[in-house]
């Protein structure tokens, strides 16, 4: 098994974005390899200076906590000083959601699109409802703990790709069933203008509400891209400091 | 916010060492030991946090610098100096007072 390196640990519990994430280990690292060799100068043995010198330096516990809570980002450090920083997740999804599901509920409402249709017509409330609590849990991660780490990243992506696609599909579904409807009603009782207008209408609601979902799927995790995108770019440089230090003979003993 | 006595005396301790330079951070704790004796330590990088925490207060300044890997170095502003010595004068009373406390304990 390859060696782990001693800073490994320190990546995987420090819940602080990338950026800040980096510098802590360079910067932990640089010391530990400069004090070994300095302990090394004063006649300390290699394992012994190297055991000293990152006993000193690598972050315990205790100092994972406070480098956390002073790297947080600004809306993560007002939570975490008004004690909210625990609830915060629960509560914006709870208001997000609420909001969203009530927006949804009262276009369907406001559009008649209901009676028949409600079947599918409740799904897309339920839809957007899930996009909103999606989005959000990754917005708390990036905003206010400062930390979505790409395993998390990428389901939540998916999530919200399949959320999407299923708002799309309801509000076609149900634009199709009320196409359906319509002609069944041409069929039975002849041409009437305004039950046609009428349907049109509900035909043309069904699939604004899916499209208008999509595209709050869509602008919403496009709000968090610039973050996303320096985010990755740093997880990049953070594996390839782990790959830089790897020991020489790493690979033979494996 | 409030700082506790021990966390104020370690960031007394960061300062005096830069007092006489710019340095990065493990030269800065091994200096805090061999100059208090072994009485003050930084274990487990307890010493970072303080050093952030001054950066962001602006006491110190940190640079990175560095060919190839990229090492910090901290050096002490005007500001940390003038802290160092409001720092130093308020703990020199607080002391001066335990110690009056302590004597007038001991002479009882």
């Amino acid at each position: 098994m390859r060696p782990e390196h001693p800073l490994a640990d320190v990546e995987r519990s420090l819940a602080v974005p990338p950026r800040r994430r980096l510098d802590v280990l360079e910067e932990v690292d640089a010391d530990a390899q400069a004090l070994q060799a300095e302990l090394e100068r004063r006649g300390y043995g290699p394992a012994q200076a190297r055991r000293a010198a990152l006993r000193r330096v690598v972050p315990g516990t205790d100092t994972l906590a406070q480098l956390e809570a002073q790297h947080a980002p600004p809306l993560g450090r007002w939570a975490r000083g008004t004690g909210w920083i625990d609830r915060v997740e629960r509560l914006g999804i709870v208001v997000a959601t609420g909001l969203a599901g009530a927006v949804a509920c009262i276009t369907i409402l406001g559009t008649g699109a209901l009676g028949s249709a409600a079947v599918l017509a409740w799904p897309q409330v339920i839809v957007v409802a899930l996009l909103a609590a999606n989005w959000t849990r990754a917005a708390k991660r990036l905003w206010i703990d400062g930390d979505l780490r790409p395993e998390l990243r990428r389901r939540l992506w998916e999530r919200q790709i399949g959320l999407i696609v299923l708002a799309v599909a309801l509000g076609a579904l149900g634009a199709a069933r009320e196409v359906y409807g319509a002609f069944g009603a041409v069929e039975a009782e002849g041409f009437a203008p305004p039950a046609i207008w009428d349907a049109v209408g509900r035909v043309v609601s069904f699939a604004a509400f899916g499209l208008s979902a999509a595209i709050f799927g869509l602008f919403g995790w496009l709000a968090l891209t610039p973050r996303l995108i320096d985010d990755e770019t740093m997880e990049h440089r953070i594996s390839a400091f782990f790959a830089s230090r790897l020991p020489p003979n790493s690979s033979r003993r494996r | 916010m409030q700082v506790t006595l021990s966390k104020r005396i370690n960031e007394l301790l960061v300062l005096a060492v830069l007092e006489r330079g710019p340095a990065h951070g493990y030269q800065i704790a091994l200096s805090v030991e061999e100059r208090t004796g072994g009485a003050f330590s930084f274990q487990h990088g307890t010493l970072y946090p303080i050093l952030h925490r001054l950066e962001t207060n602006g006491h110190v300044r940190g640079t990175w610098g560095g060919e190839g890997r990229r090492r910090k170095t901290y050096e002490l502003t005007d500001a940390g100096r003038a802290e160092l010595a409001a720092g130093a004068a308020d703990l020199e009373r607080q002391f001066r007072v335990l110690l009056e406390l302590f004597g007038g304990t001991h002479a009882a």
